[in-house]
């Protein structure tokens, strides 16, 4: 019965914002958890290779910015992720997020001119994939599509090997990259 | 017959009530007639059952019974038939006397409703009702559901613990749901928004199809749900029942008690109930994180200041927690292939469970009403209503960095209703209704969910005149209707480009509804009903400003702020053959042709986001067409079999560019066989196991063939059939009134998914389901 009053007090109080009609502006939401930006560097001795998403408004209609690079044919290189969220400023550094909750998240990396291996482990001693060693083929033209999925059943077939095939739960990256391998 | 001291007394809706005094202790008779509602011809077979002294009879061709020697003193009286809502009356013996009553087969009763306590015809509004019972034997379903299998209403669900209903092939924004006289205010623009509102706080849902809105606020083309407790019973002591049921799919359990007592000053009645279910199981898996839980709470009051003045209160708490199934939650387009593909879904876990974990939602509403009803004559009625409420949702998604518990979503939606209703009878068959309705809304965002939101917030204001006259003659009734809205919306919309800016929008809308109908009796029980209405319905505040990430569908939807407004003209045409009480048939043919029919259409291109692409869909507007046939039969055997069979046909087609509109229902069936046993059976001296009923049903949902491919992610789902059956019976004693029953559905266990169903996409429905209830009435 408490509750009920409350509530019809509420009611009234509803009432009377509304005769007074006013223009209020609503707060808008800082949208914290929003990854904008994704870049996988690549370094192989002293050559480094950056490659680059970036879509600073998120759902919006405005194209995403892709940057693509070229990689020398059967090297060896030490990959690394870095995500931000760059609505914030400055912008937040959302690795770290993926870092604490390493057990929940997986990198996923599909390639025909280059295959990618793991560097990294979780606590269960499942691969993340922040840290990579990606070994390209013979010179090629193809694509790199990294994935990062939320939830994923890491105990899946084929899952810790890098294969996304059963790893279920919801992708919060999905890029792909053109690479030329010279 | 000496004393001829008769009264005439209205007790009962329909009855009629003479006491003839010859006082004698205990050699008191109770004579009368039972007669069908809708044809006035006698029923023969009823079951009338004192429970107090559990002695009954069986009424006669004629419809006559005789119950001989009883002593004077206060009864209970229950008639019950095959087909028929039962109805129970209080009697306080003194002498013989005689009773008549009417009992409503409710079902074919489809131009007949109960308002205000008179018989009032409806008849511009082609029209079904669910009683009492119905609710009471259906304790694990919602509110939609409960109308699942009535003739032209189909559930459009996301799971099954969501689910609104389409009735004509028409929802959300399209169709009214009237709690109590009120319209339900809420976030009605979502297919995965059930509305809020307990069926065990009423006594009967009726769907009025047809352009009836004229006379409710609201303004919108499509039918109208009322959902009505009954008016408090006229008993003067202590009144009420406890409903228990169990399921077994879901191991679900639900409680209601209700509780009333009638005194002239002031009349209570309070309701409440409490819901658990767990996971749900189809064939073969469980359907994880798909529980519910309920708690709601209402209240009635009413009291007669005088003989012209009455006053009713209403107050009512809905509270619930529900369970999105885990495996429907994905990132993009690429998610929704994969789970496309699977036969399980994606964290299907061996085990059940009653946890409710991200996606779930958490929903309140609350109403308060209050009402009240002056006689100024005896031939002008005066009714006023104020009413409010509140709707705070909040949805809960899987999330990154701990903010799983943090709403994804989380709106509070405050509104108030007034109404002022005059209506005037005259020249013995006229009846003209004037009235004004308003409704002001104001919806916000609450903030710290980290996501911009997908509804702006928004004020609006709405208010409405209407008028309508009808004549009732012999064999004709005409009802004529003018309806004209004004809408006032204000705005302010988050820019969806960079840099975020408020956008504010003001908005002013006109809307007009007219309505022509007529009703002919053409003799020899055929009637035949023409309704013809127009009217128009301005885009909602959905369709003009949603913008984002509709989580629950994986897909971008945009709003277009330059969208018109919606009309509509419908006709239809309703036939009904009631030869006699074991036979009748109707069917209801109806047409809806749209000018700027507002939908949500999928685009050509996909948008590439950093969490991959997403089909983006687009409120856009054109020419539609929806038509379809309502069939509805029933039929009994020898008075002691009695069957239903209901049929809709529904079309939907976008004209202008020559293609079927999607998410229209597909056809289907629905049937059922009951046998009943119209003798009670003395179970020892003073109890009675009465009602005896055994019921098979059927209902057959064909697979949705008008579609085209690419206008969905998957193709619509074959043509599925599902068994059921229910046993019930009546427990009476000289106090209490105890039904029992267990019922089936899915008995097969037969693995399907229904095409209205958004998690067709990803998982099987639910399996097998056996419940079986309880429910103590004293």
């Amino acid at each position: 019965m408490l509750q009920l009053t409350k509530y019809f007090t509420l009611i009234i109080f509803a009432s009377l914002l509304f005769t007074s009609c006013g223009d209020d502006e609503p707060e808008i939401e800082n949208e914290e958890e929003v990854i904008t930006t994704l870049t996988y560097t690549l370094v192989s001795g002293g050559n480094t290779v950056t490659l680059s998403f970036q879509d600073l408004d998120g759902d919006g209609a405005a194209a995403p910015t892709i940057t693509s690079g070229v990689l020398t044919a059967n090297t060896t290189y030490t990959g690394s992720i870095e995500l931000l969220n760059e609505t914030e400023s400055p912008a937040e550094d959302i690795t770290e997020e993926i870092e604490e909750e390493d057990e929940e998240h997986q990198f996923f990396f599909d390639s025909n001119v280059a295959t990618v291996s793991y560097d990294d482990q979780d606590a269960d001693g499942n691969p993340i994939g922040l840290s990579t060693t990606l070994t390209t083929g013979d010179a090629a033209s193809g694509t790199l599509t990294v994935t990062l999925r939320h939830e994923p059943n890491k105990s899946a077939d084929g899952v810790a090997d890098g294969n996304i095939a059963n790893a279920g739960g919801e992708t919060d990256i999905e890029v792909t990259f053109n690479v030329d391998v010279q | 017959m000496s004393n001829k001291n008769i009264k005439y007394l209205v007790l009962h809706f329909f009855l009629t009530i003479i006491v003839q005094g010859q006082s004698q202790d205990c050699n008191l008779t109770i004579r009368g007639q039972v007669l069908d509602e809708g044809t006035q011809e006698p029923l023969s077979f009823v079951n009338v059952l004192i429970q107090e002294t559990a002695t009954g009879t069986i009424t006669e061709d004629d419809g006559s019974f005789l119950l001989e020697d009883i002593c004077a003193g206060e009864y209970h009286i229950i008639f019950s038939h095959i087909g028929c809502e039962g109805d129970k009356i209080h009697l306080d013996l003194e002498s013989d006397t005689i009773i008549t009553i009417e009992l409503s087969h409710s079902p074919t009763s489809l131009s007949t409703v109960v308002v205000e306590g008179k018989k009032e015809s409806l008849i511009s509004q082609p029209n079904l009702s669910v009683t009492r019972k119905t609710i009471e034997d259906n304790p694990d379903k919602n509110l939609s559901a409960i109308l699942e299998n009535e003739a032209g209403v189909h559930l459009i669900k996301n799971g099954n613990g969501i689910s609104k209903p389409v009735v004509q092939g028409l929802y959300g924004n399209r169709l009214i749901i009237l709690n109590n006289g009120i319209v339900q205010s809420g976030q009605q623009w979502g297919n995965d928004h059930s509305p809020e509102i307990d069926p065990f706080a009423a006594d009967k849902i009726i769907v009025l199809k047809g352009v009836s809105a004229i006379e409710y606020g609201g303004g919108n083309l499509g039918g109208v749900i009322l959902v009505e407790p009954k008016r408090i019973d006229r008993e003067h002591h202590l009144h009420g029942q406890i409903n228990y049921s169990y399921d077994t799919n879901g191991r679900g359990h639900s409680i209601n008690t209700r509780l009333g007592k009638y005194s002239p000053s002031l009349a209570w009645r309070i309701n409440g109930t409490f819901k658990k279910y767990g996971d749900q199981r189809t064939p073969d898996y469980f359907l994880n994180n798909t529980g519910t839980q309920e708690i709601n709470f209402a209240i009635q009051l009413e009291k007669t200041w005088s003989e012209r003045l009455y006053f009713d209160f209403y107050a009512s708490t809905f509270n619930t927690q529900l369970g999105v199934l885990r495996g429907s939650h994905i990132g993009n387009l690429t998610d929704l292939e994969s789970a496309l593909s699977l036969d399980v879904p994606f964290f299907t876990e061996p085990d059940f469970s009653y946890d409710l974990d991200a996606p779930r939602q958490n929903v309140s509403h609350h109403l308060i009403k209050a009402k009240v009803k002056y006689l100024i004559s005896d031939h002008q009625v005066l009714d006023i209503i104020i009413a409010g409420q509140i709707n705070d949702r909040q949805e809960y998604d899987v999330r990154r960095g701990g903010r799983t518990d943090r709403p994804a979503m989380s709106l509070l939606q405050l509104s108030l209703n007034s109404e002022i209703k005059y209506t005037y009878n005259f020249d013995e068959d006229w009846t003209l209704k004037l009235g004004n309705q308003t409704i002001a809304t104001d919806n916000e965002n609450i903030p710290e969910t980290g996501i911009l939101p997908l509804i702006p917030d928004y004020e609006s204001w709405r208010s409405g005149l209407f008028t309508t006259l009808t004549r009732r003659k012999e064999k004709v009734r005409y009802n004529v209707g003018l309806r004209y809205d004004y809408e006032y919306q204000n705005v302010p919309t988050i820019s969806g480009d960079l840099p975020r800016r408020i956008i504010r929008y003001k908005n002013n809308f006109l809307n007009v509804s007219g309505l022509l109908s007529a009703e002919f009796d053409l003799g020899k029980s055929h009637t035949i009903g023409i309704n013809s209405g127009y009217a128009t319905r301005n885009p909602a505040i959905n369709e003009l400003y949603s913008s984002g990430l509709h989580q629950g569908v994986s897909g971008i939807e945009e709003g277009d702020t330059r969208l018109n407004t919606e009309r509509v003209l419908k006709n239809s045409l309703e036939y009904k053959w009631l030869p006699n009480t074991d036979f009748s048939i109707s069917a209801l043919f109806y047409h809806q042709h749209f000018k700027d029919y507002i939908f949500l259409n999928p685009q050509d291109e996909f948008r590439l986001t950093i969490r991959g692409a997403f089909p983006v869909f687009r409120y856009e507007q054109t020419d539609a067409n929806i038509y379809g046939i309502d069939l509805a039969s029933q039929f009994t055997v020898g008075r002691v079999i009695f069957g239903v069979l209901r049929y809709s046909y529904i079309k939907g087609q976008d004209t202008t560019n020559d293609l079927p509109l999607v998410f229209i229902p597909p056809n289907s069936f629905y049937g059922s066989l009951t046998y009943r046993l119209n003798k009670s059976l003395p179970l020892s001296d003073n109890i009675n196991i009465a009602e005896t009923e055994i019921e098979l049903n059927n209902r057959l949902v064909w697979e949705q063939t008008n579609i085209v491919a690419g206008q969905d992610f998957a193709p619509p789902p074959p043509t599925y059939n599902l068994l059921g059956f229910k046993v019930s019976a009546n427990l009476i004693t000289p106090k209490h009134k105890i039904r029992c029953f267990i019922k089936g559905e899915n008995i097969l266990n037969v693995k399907y998914r229904d095409y209205l169903n958004r998690q067709r996409y990803f998982a099987d429905d639910i399996g097998i389901s056996i419940t079986g209830g309880v429910n103590f009435k004293f």
